[in-house]
């Protein structure tokens, strides 16, 4: 991988923010982007590649002008889809997101097609899920971004909470990133000492639920959805990717009978490094975390399901 | 405006100099203060580092002491100095050599940088933090001992070698004095979030833990002439850091306990959040019958130490 080379294909908030992320932080040579809107990826793509005088690093910004232009690229992240609207629900988007993702996984395949691809749109899961069938590719090149990001929100809440331990608290959430994921807050460590030394029984159940609704909170204030924190995860997935860290990010994965699951694509700890997913680490759940986490599978297929019932796949 | 922060440290062999260096290249204080026996020696060290932070674009200025008077107004001063460790020499035959050099320094401390968060890097550590306690009378939240940041990072190292993955992600917990009896605690230990026992059987987790506790002494051996600094050093300046960005993270440092895990006066590790202040509080975990063994041995064996530097009379000039 020694273009570090890296597509992104949507330059919406979420997408731009990536691109300024990984631009700040000097992870890759090159950012190519795109967006249907004309002149949006150009201005954004100039604006960053000034900013980047101040970076540790210098990174190439370029806009493509169409999508023949996100070529050969290590990595192609797909933020595109409409963002989700205050009343409107992650499956409300479901039909009009899957047949962006389709087109433009089309043209992921047909300009980098060695690529690995950090789907990104939602609903997460089914899109990821989708990618994965249109391309047919091994499982470990569609990597979709939920825990990096869940976890990221549940460890904010736990700063909340106790008031210290900012930057240094475990970041475990699996299953689907929506209404039904799973956050683990106890079984996670600020710095040395777990978590269940720090919170009780009724803390973590509040520190759950304002995890699960992380996403909705900041769309209540917004207007739309948040990217800094999108941004910042998408980043740190990128950076692992192509430093060949090894480090473990939950993601949704395909999984081929890892959890006793098949033919779905769902949110676990994985290996990120220069393959893409290098390894699906396998956890011992206790009965009630296998429950919930049954339960969130299930709301994946229904989504999945509707995309079967509309002849997406045919 | 807040002032820049300044930082001495004491002592400019390897740990010492590397302490400095990597201040300098962070760029997290203004002045970084070293203190040599060597005036031209020590010098010679400030003017290559401060250099070197010109060429990493830092603004951070290394200068050489030239008496105690220059440790004034540090936000943070560590103490290094004392003799290292050479290869069959334990870490308790160190003890009454060393603890002389850290009751002097302790004492200039008192009076040319009364304000400062003092952090201890001599060894024996625990024994050297109770003693830089005594001689600067400084409230216990000023006086650390740096000991839990390594010894967890030479456990995360080791489980790393195993699993070849999750650098930098592991979580590992290590308790109780630096030194032969330090407790690591595989049972609160993650990766990224995931139990260490859910990646490694027993037998593997018995062989880290036995490593950890060896792991000084495998690099003393290797070395043959001094004992380890790079990661020494490395967590002295993560506790540096913490300090002077007020970060509020939790560290496990030596400390001195007062009720905290059913002991008083005695130094030992336990976990505790970090801020301008020093240890502005000490985290009070719920151990397992087995762990509470073993952190008992721990708490004795530096018990031990006190004890013989006052059958000596060491702390008889104590007012």
């Amino acid at each position: 991988m020694t273009n570090r080379r890296v597509g992104i294909i949507g330059a919406g908030a979420v997408g731009a923010t990536a691109a300024y992320t990984l631009a700040m932080k000097g992870i890759c040579k090159e950012i190519i982007l795109f967006d249907i809107a004309e002149g949006v990826a150009q201005g954004k793509a100039i604006d960053i590649a000034q900013a980047t005088q101040y970076a540790p690093q210098p990174t190439i910004l370029t806009a493509a002008n169409s999508p023949a232009d996100i070529k050969d690229c290590d990595i192609v992240i797909i933020t595109a889809g409409v963002p989700r609207k205050g009343d409107m629900t992650r499956e409300d988007l479901l039909m009009i997101n899957a047949k962006i993702i389709k087109s433009v996984t089309q043209d992921v395949m047909k300009y980098s097609p060695n690529a690995i691809i950090v789907s990104v749109s939602n609903p997460l899961d089914v899109m990821t899920y989708a990618i994965q069938k249109i391309t047919a590719w091994e499982r470990n090149r569609i990597i979709g971004l939920a825990g990096a990001l869940d976890g990221a929100r549940m460890a904010y809440q736990i700063y909340k909470k106790l008031g210290y331990g900012a930057g240094q608290t475990g970041t475990l959430v699996i299953g689907d990133h929506g209404q039904n994921m799973v956050p683990l807050p106890q079984k996670v460590q600020v710095g040395d000492v777990p978590t269940t030394d720090l919170l009780d029984d009724e803390e973590f159940e509040g520190i759950i639920e304002r995890t699960r609704n992380g996403g909705a909170e900041i769309v209540k204030y917004l207007g739309t959805s948040g990217y800094y924190g999108p941004g910042s995860a998408i980043a740190h997935m990128v950076e692992a990717i192509l430093n060949d860290s090894k480090a473990v990010v939950s993601c949704s994965v395909g999984l081929n009978g890892e959890y006793g699951y098949q033919d779905v694509t769902v949110g676990v700890p994985v290996v990120l490094g220069k393959n893409g997913i290098e390894e699906i680490v396998q956890m011992t759940l206790n009965t009630k975390t296998k429950e919930k986490f049954k339960k969130s599978v299930d709301s994946i297929q229904e989504g999945i399901a509707i995309l079967e019932k509309n002849g997406f796949f045919e | 405006m807040a002032k820049g922060k300044k930082v001495t440290v004491i002592g400019t062999g390897n740990f010492g100099s590397t302490v400095a260096f990597i201040l300098a290249m962070n760029g997290t204080c203004h002045n970084v203060i070293l203190r040599g026996r060597n005036y031209d020696v020590t010098k010679g060290k400030a003017l290559d580092m401060s250099q070197a932070a010109n060429a990493a674009r830092q603004h951070t200025i290394v200068k050489a002491a030239k008496g105690p008077e220059d440790m004034a107004e540090s936000d943070v001063v560590v103490i290094t100095a004392g003799a290292p460790r050479t290869p069959g020499m334990s870490r308790d035959d160190l003890l009454t050599m060393n603890a002389g050099i850290v009751k002097m320094y302790a004492k200039e401390i008192k009076e040319y940088a009364p304000d400062s968060v003092v952090i201890v890097v001599s060894n024996p550590l625990d024994v050297m933090t109770y003693v830089a306690l005594k001689y600067t009378e400084f409230p216990r939240e000023r006086v650390l001992g740096m000991a839990g940041i390594l010894d967890a990072a030479r456990m995360a190292h080791f489980i790393y070698e195993k699993l070849e993955y999750g650098a930098g992600q592991i979580r590992a917990t290590v308790m109780g004095g630096h030194g032969d009896t330090m407790v690591p605690l595989p049972k609160f230990t993650t990766v990224a979030g995931v139990p260490i026992e859910d990646l490694l059987d027993s037998e593997e987790i018995g062989e880290i833990v036995q490593k950890t506790r060896n792991g000084g002494a495998e690099i003393v051996n290797l070395l043959g002439n001094g004992s380890a600094y790079y990661a020494p050093a490395k967590s002295t300046t993560v506790m540096v850091d913490a300090i002077l960005k007020d970060t509020n993270q939790i560290h496990s440092c030596a400390i001195m306990l007062k009720d905290d895990y059913g002991y008083s006066d005695i130094v030992s590790g336990v976990p505790v959040m970090i801020g301008a202040g020093g240890a502005e509080e000490v985290i009070n975990m719920t151990l397992k019958n087995l762990q509470v063994k073993k952190f008992k041995n721990s708490v004795a064996s530096v018990q031990e130490m006190v004890d013989k530097l006052h059958e000596l009379k060491f702390f008889d000039d104590l007012v």
